[in-house]
C-alpha cells in the first residue's frame, strides 16, 4: 500500500492521546531503540552511551527515516553503578547491547551502610544525560511531542546495580532492612535529579521514563514486588506529579503479570504512558491501567528473528488489538529495538502502521 | 549406627532444611548425619538435593521465585561443605549421571538463570562445567572437547547476545556432530531454539534438567541404533 498522509504530525498525534483525543492513526513509537538508532546511523552501540551528539544525531535520523515518533532518549540500563562508585565497560563487539557492570558498588552489608549519597549534578552518567537534554532542548520538531526526557529510576533494579541481583534477591529474604536501606537511597537520588532536572528544564515538554526489569516475576514474586518495589516507585512517582511533571512514562519489562494489582496501585499522571513487555497482554494492560496510556508490546525477538512478512503481520496483529483499548495506544517492540534488527523487519513495522494503524 | 526409621528423619530435615532456606538447620543435620553413620552420599542425594528439588517445583508452581531459591541453594551447599569431604573420603564413586558445559554467551553478563541451571543439574547428579558470563565462541568448543561433555547449555537474556547463539552451535557440530546442545533465556522460545540448530530448550532452571535427560537419552538411542 502507498505511504498514506494522515492529518496529524506525531507530535499533534500524543498530544491528542494526553487529551484523551484519538488521533488519526497509531503512532510508532520505538522509544527504546538506542543502539539500533548508532548502528543505522553508521556508528557503534557503545556510541549510543557515551557520544550524546552522536546518539541525538541518530536517533533523529531513524525517527524520521522510519516514521517514528522522535522521542529524544539517552539512557544508561547500568543507571546507579557508577553513581554510587562501581564500574561498568562499555559494549563493544558483535554481541553485547548495553553497558555491563564490571564491578559493583558494595559487596557487604557494611558498604550498603556506609554509602553516601553522590551529588547527583556530577557523578556517574548524570553530565553526559545533562550533556544530551540540552542539546535535545535545543529543538522541538513536529514528530516529537517532548523534547527532553529524564530517567528517574526504577528503583528496584537500579538498587540492583549497586549490589547486583543476587544480592539483593537475597537480601529480600535474609537482610530486608539492607535492601530496604539500597532502595530509600535509590528513590533520594531520583527525587534529587528530578529537581535538578526541572530547575534546568522546567517540566513543560519533560517526559520522566524509567524501566522496572529486576522487579519482574522473572525474579522476584509478587509479594517481594508489594514490599520491596511498589512503595518506591510510588513515592518516586508522587514526588515528580508533585513537582509539576504532568505524565511518567513507565516500560513495565518483563513478566509482570503477577504484579500487575500493584502497578495499578502506582500513579502516572494524567495520563501516564505505560509500556508494557510481550509477556502481558495488551487488553490486560488495558484493564489494569484504565485511565494510562497503554504503549507496546512486539516480541523484540520477533523483530530480530523473523522474516519481514512474519514482522509485518505480528505488527497488524498488536494494532489490531491495540486499537481496541479506548484509553489510548502506542506501538511499540515490548522492550529495546534489538540493536541488531534487520532494517527491512523494522521498515515492515512501518509499513504495517500505514497499512492498518488508521483511525477510520 | 542410625536405624532405618532414623536415618528417614535425618534425610527430611536434610530435605526440610533446604527446601525452608534453613542454612544453619543444614549445618545441623548434615553433621548428625555424619555423626550417626547415615552414608553421606544418601545423605545428600536423598536429603539435600531432594529438598532442591522440592524448591524447583515450588519455582515452577510460581511459589518460590528467584530469591528463594537462591536462599535454598545457599542452605544446599552448607550442608554440602560437610557431606562432600565425607563423600570423597569414603571413596565412593559417586555415579554421573552426565556431564554438562555452561555458560552465558558473549557479550551477556545475565547469569542468574545460568547459575540456576547449575545447581539444578549438580544436584541431579551430573557433572557441569561452568564458563561463567561473557563467554567467546570459542570456549564453549574447547571446554566441550577438554571435558568430553555430552550436552553443552548455552544462556542469553539480550537479543543481541543471543545472535551468538547459532554461531556457538556450528562451531560446536563442526568439531563434534554428536553434542547435544540446549538453549535457554528470557529471548529464547522453541521456535528460536529450532531455528538456531540447537537440540533442546530450557523455559526454566527446573525443565533444563529434563531436557537435558531426554537428549542424553536420545544420543544413546541414536548410539545403540548404530
Amino acid at each position: 500500500m502507498a505511504k498514506r498522509k494522515g492529518t496529524m504530525t506525531d507530535r499533534e498525534r500524543i498530544e491528542a492521546l494526553l487529551r484523551r483525543e484519538k488521533p488519526d492513526r497509531v503512532p510508532n513509537w520505538p522509544a527504546m531503540a538506542f543502539g539500533f538508532c548508532t548502528l543505522y546511523y553508521g556508528g557503534t552501540i557503545a556510541d549510543a552511551y557515551s557520544k550524546p551528539d552522536v546518539l541525538l544525531a541518530a536517533e533523529r535520523k531513524a525517527c524520521q527515516d522510519f516514521d517514528w515518533v522522535f522521542y529524544p532518549l539517552m539512557a544508561f540500563p547500568a543507571s546507579l553503578s557508577t553513581e554510587f562508585g562501581g564500574d561498568i565497560k562499555l559494549p563493544s563487539g558483535d554481541f553485547a547491547q548495553a553497558p555491563m557492570v564490571t564491578r559493583f558498588a558494595v559487596e557487604t552489608e557494611e558498604d550498603v551502610w556506609n554509602l553516601k549519597m553522590p551529588d547527583v549534578k556530577t557523578t556517574g552518567s548524570a553530565p553526559m544525560m545533562m550533556e544530551f537534554c540540552k542539546l535535545s532542548s535545543q529543538e522541538w520538531l513536529d514528530n516529537e511531542p517532548f523534547n527532553v526526557m529524564s530517567w528517574m529510576g526504577g528503583p528496584f533494579t537500579c538498587a540492583a546495580q549497586i549490589c547486583g541481583i543476587e544480592k539483593m534477591s537475597r537480601w529480600t529474604i535474609k537482610k530486608p532492612e539492607v535492601a530496604h536501606r539500597l532502595l530509600r537511597l535509590t528513590v533520594d537520588y531520583y527525587i534529587e535529579l528530578a529537581k535538578y532536572w526541572k530547575e534546568t528544564f522546567g517540566t513543560e515538554g519533560v517526559l520522566p521514563f524509567y524501566g522496572e526489569p529486576a522487579a519482574a516475576n522473572q525474579i522476584i514474586s509478587p509479594k517481594q514486588f508489594e514490599q520491596f518495589a511498589m512503595p518506591y516507585i510510588k513515592e518516586i512517582n508522587e514526588a515528580l506529579l508533585a513537582m509539576g511533571y504532568k505524565h511518567i512514562f513507565v516500560h513495565i519489562c518483563g513478566e509482570h503479570n503477577l504484579n500487575l494489582p500493584y502497578w495499578a496501585q502506582i500513579p502516572f499522571g494524567d495520563p501516564g504512558i505505560v509500556s508494557i513487555g510481550h509477556e502481558v497482554e495488551l487488553a490486560t494492560a488495558a484493564k489494569y491501567f484504565p485511565n494510562d496510556i497503554i504503549f507496546g508490546n512486539l516480541e523484540p525477538a520477533i523483530i530480530q528473528v523473523r522474516t519481514p512478512e512474519e514482522v509485518y503481520e505480528a505488527t497488524r496483529k498488536n494494532i489490531e488489538d491495540g486499537k481496541k483499548i479506548p484509553q489510548g495506544y502506542i506501538l511499540s517492540p515490548g522492550c529495546e529495538l534489538p540493536p541488531r534488527a534487520p532494517v527491512e523487519n523494522v521498515m515492515a513495522m512501518t509499513r504495517a502502521v500505514n497499512d492498518f494503524g488508521w483511525y477510520e | 549406627m542410625a536405624t532405618e526409621e532414623r536415618t528417614k528423619e535425618i534425610l527430611g530435615e536434610l530435605s526440610k532444611a533446604v527446601y525452608e532456606f534453613e542454612e544453619d538447620d543444614a549445618v545441623k543435620w548434615a553433621k548428625i548425619a555424619l555423626d550417626e553413620g547415615v552414608d553421606p552420599f544418601v545423605a545428600t542425594m536423598d536429603g539435600l538435593a531432594a529438598g532442591m528439588i522440592k524448591a524447583g517445583e515450588a519455582y515452577n508452581n510460581k511459589e518460590y521465585f528467584v530469591p528463594e531459591l537462591l536462599m535454598c541453594a545457599d542452605a544446599l551447599y552448607a550442608g554440602l561443605d560437610l557431606l562432600k569431604p565425607a563423600i570423597e573420603a569414603s571413596g565412593r564413586e559417586a555415579t554421573v549421571k552426565g556431564s554438562i558445559v555452561l555458560g552465558v554467551v558473549e557479550g551477556d553478563v545475565h547469569d542468574i538463570g545460568k547459575n540456576l541451571v547449575k545447581m539444578m543439574f549438580e544436584v541431579a547428579g551430573w557433572n557441569v562445567y561452568d564458563l561463567g558470563k561473557d563467554v567467546p565462541l570459542d570456549k564453549f568448543v574447547e571446554e566441550q572437547i577438554r571435558t568430553n561433555s555430552e550436552v553443552v547449555g548455552l544462556s542469553a537474556l539480550m537479543t543481541t547476545s543471543m545472535l551468538a547463539m547459532p554461531e556457538v552451535i556450528k562451531r560446536i557440530r563442526a568439531k563434534n556432530p554428536k553434542v547435544r546442545i540446549m538453549i535457554g533465556g528470557a529471548p529464547i522460545n522453541p521456535e528460536v531454539a529450532e531455528k538456531y540448530g540447537a537440540d533442546g530448550y530450557a523455559k526454566t532452571a527446573s525443565t533444563a534438567v529434563d531436557e537435558a535427560i531426554n537428549l542424553l537419552k536420545m544420543l544413546k538411542e541414536e548410539e545403540l541404533g548404530k
